[in-house]
C-alpha cells in the first residue's frame, strides 16, 4: 500500500520497534492483511492497518493472541474493534468510532517527546498512546514481545532512547522500577492507569523522577478516560463529589463509584445519563480511595481476573474434593490468585497438580493460580463462606 | 547470615521454572530478578514472595515496598531464625 498519510500521522512521527526504525514512509510500505483483520502484536502493522482501513472506508479487528476472528464482518464504515483479554478465554470484542477514540486524546504533547510503549498494541491503552505519539510528532520507542524478558527489554530501549513519556499500570511501574535498576532516566512524565494507584507506589515514583509530572488516569470500559489525578495521592479529592473537572459529575451509591460523563457510550448509561463503574470507593477525609470491584475481579497485573470462574474450573478436576481460590496482595502484581486443594482420598499429589494445571492452561497467566497448596480442609469465614481476598 | 534464605529462594526459582519447563542458571547473590538473567516474569516473582511467606511466616512488604534488584537483597530483607 502507499497511500496518502493520514492527517493523524504527523509528518515528524517515528517509530523505533526493537532494531527497525519506521517513518510514515516505511509504515505505508508494509503489506496490509485482507479481511480487515490484523494481528496486533507490533504497532506498525497496526498503525499501516488502520491508515489502509481509514482509506478503504472499512472496519479493522485488532486481534491478539490466536483466537480465530470467527464470524467477524468489517461492517460499512472505518471503525476499530479491539478485543479484550478476558478471563473466561473467549475475549469481547467492542467497537469504536475511531473519531471518538482520537477524540479523547488531548491536546498536543511536547515537542521532542520520546514515548514508551508498555501495552499491548491491541489494547485501549496502547492504541491511545501510538495514536498520541504519532499525532504529536514524536517518537514511539516499543519492544517486540518477548516474554518473561520483557520488562527487561522495555527498560533497556528506555535506557537506549532515553524515553521521557512512560504510561504503564501500576504493575508495569513496579516491575519497571526493579529492572531499571539505578539506571538514570529523563522522565518528563510518568503515568498510570487500568488498576488503581497505591499510594507506596506513587511516593517511589515521585521520589525515583523527582522531574517528572506524575499522574494516575481513571478510566472505565463503558465510559472511557474520566480523570487524571496529578497531586500524587492515591484516590481523588472528595471535593471532586460535589465540582467534577472536565465536565464530569462523580456519586458513591451504595459503596460504588458512579460517573455522569459527556464522552459515556450513550447506550450505558440509565435516563439521567448515570452510570455505574462497578468500582468500589471509601470516603476517608478529603479523599475517596478505591477499594475493589463490585464483581468481584481482582486486578492481576494489569489483568483483570475473577476467581470464582478460576475456582469453578478446580472443582471440576477429577480428584478434587474442594478447592479455594484466594486473590492475595503482592509487591509486585497488585494480587495475586492462590489455591488451596483438598484431594479426595487417595488421589496422588503429582497427578492431581498437572491435571489443576491442565484446567487453568488456557487462560491468560495472570489468572492461572499459582502456589497451589493441599490441606485437609477450607477454612470458612465467620459467615460461612470461602472467604475470597487474603487478609492484608 | 541468610544462607538458609538464599537456599529456599533457589530452591523455590527452581521449582517456579522447573514448573514452565525452564532450567534455572546457577544462582549467585547478584543475580538480577527481572533483569533478563533468569527466565522468570512479574507473576513468577509475585509467586516466590508468596510462597517465602508461607514457608518462613515472614512478609516484609507488610508495611510498603521495599526496593530490591538481586537475590541476596530479596535474602537480606528476611530474617533468619537463631
Amino acid at each position: 500500500m502507499t497511500g496518502r498519510r493520514p492527517d493523524w500521522i504527523h509528518p515528524a512521527f517515528r517509530l523505533i520497534e526493537g532494531e527497525e526504525a519506521f517513518g510514515w514512509a516505511e509504515i505505508a510500505a508494509l503489506p496490509v492483511p485482507a479481511g480487515g483483520v490484523v494481528q496486533a502484536d507490533r504497532p506498525s502493522r497496526v498503525l499501516a492497518a488502520l491508515a489502509a482501513a481509514e482509506a478503504a472506508g472499512q472496519g479493522l479487528l485488532l486481534a491478539r493472541g490466536a483466537v480465530a476472528p470467527n464470524g467477524w464482518q468489517p461492517g460499512q464504515g472505518f471503525s476499530v474493534t479491539l478485543e479484550s483479554s478476558g478471563t473466561t478465554g473467549t475475549p469481547k470484542r467492542l467497537r469504536h468510532d475511531f473519531d471518538r477514540v482520537r477524540g479523547r486524546l488531548r491536546g498536543v504533547a511536547e515537542e521532542g517527546a520520546r514515548w514508551l510503549l508498555t501495552y499491548d498494541p491491541g489494547a485501549f491503552a496502547g492504541l491511545q498512546v501510538m495514536l498520541t505519539a504519532a499525532a504529536a510528532g514524536a517518537l514511539l520507542v516499543a519492544v517486540p514481545n518477548s516474554g518473561a524478558g520483557t520488562i527487561a527489554a522495555l527498560a533497556e530501549a528506555a535506557r537506549r532512547h532515553a524515553v521521557t513519556h512512560v504510561s504503564g499500570t501500576p504493575s508495569f511501574w513496579r516491575a519497571f522500577l526493579m529492572a531499571l535498576g539505578g539506571a538514570d532516566l529523563p522522565l518528563a512524565a510518568v503515568t498510570l492507569g487500568g488498576e488503581a494507584a497505591d499510594q507506596p507506589l506513587l511516593d517511589r515514583l515521585a521520589e525515583r523522577f523527582p522531574h517528572a509530572r506524575l499522574r494516575h488516569i481513571y478510566a472505565s470500559t463503558e465510559a472511557g478516560a474520566l480523570f487524571a489525578v496529578a497531586d500524587g495521592r492515591a484516590g481523588f479529592p472528595s471535593a471532586w463529589l460535589d465540582q467534577a473537572p472536565d465536565g464530569l459529575d462523580l456519586r458513591i451509591a451504595d459503596g460504588v463509584l458512579e460517573v455522569r460523563s459527556p464522552r459515556a457510550a450513550p447506550g450505558a448509561v440509565d435516563a439521567d445519563g448515570w452510570l455505574s463503574t462497578g468500582d468500589l470507593v471509601e470516603r476517608r477525609g478529603d479523599r475517596v480511595l478505591f477499594a475493589g470491584r463490585l464483581d468481584g475481579l481482582v486486578n492481576v497485573g494489569g489483568v483483570k481476573v475473577s476467581p470464582e470462574a478460576v475456582e469453578q474450573r478446580l472443582l471440576a478436576v477429577d480428584g478434587v474434593a474442594d478447592a479455594a481460590v484466594l486473590a492475595v496482595p503482592s509487591p509486585i502484581t497488585g494480587h495475586l490468585l492462590t489455591a488451596t486443594i483438598v484431594p479426595v482420598p487417595g488421589a496422588g499429589e503429582a497427578a492431581l497438580r498437572a491435571a489443576l494445571r491442565a484446567a487453568t492452561a488456557d487462560l491468560p497467566p495472570a489468572a492461572r493460580p499459582r502456589a497451589l497448596t493441599f490441606a485437609d480442609h477450607i477454612p470458612l469465614s465467620a459467615a460461612g463462606k470461602k472467604s475470597r481476598k487474603g487478609s492484608q | 547470615m541468610t544462607d538458609s534464605i538464599f537456599a529456599l529462594i533457589a530452591e523455590e526459582l527452581g521449582r517456579i521454572a522447573a514448573d514452565k519447563g525452564e532450567v534455572l542458571p546457577p544462582l549467585t547473590a547478584d543475580s538480577r530478578f527481572l533483569d533478563g538473567d533468569l527466565p522468570i516474569d512479574s507473576l513468577d516473582l509475585a509467586t516466590l514472595l508468596v510462597v517465602l511467606e508461607q514457608r518462613t511466616g515472614q512478609d516484609p512488604f507488610r508495611e510498603g515496598f521495599r526496593q530490591f534488584t538481586t537475590v541476596g537483597e530479596l535474602a537480606a530483607l528476611y530474617t533468619v531464625p537463631a
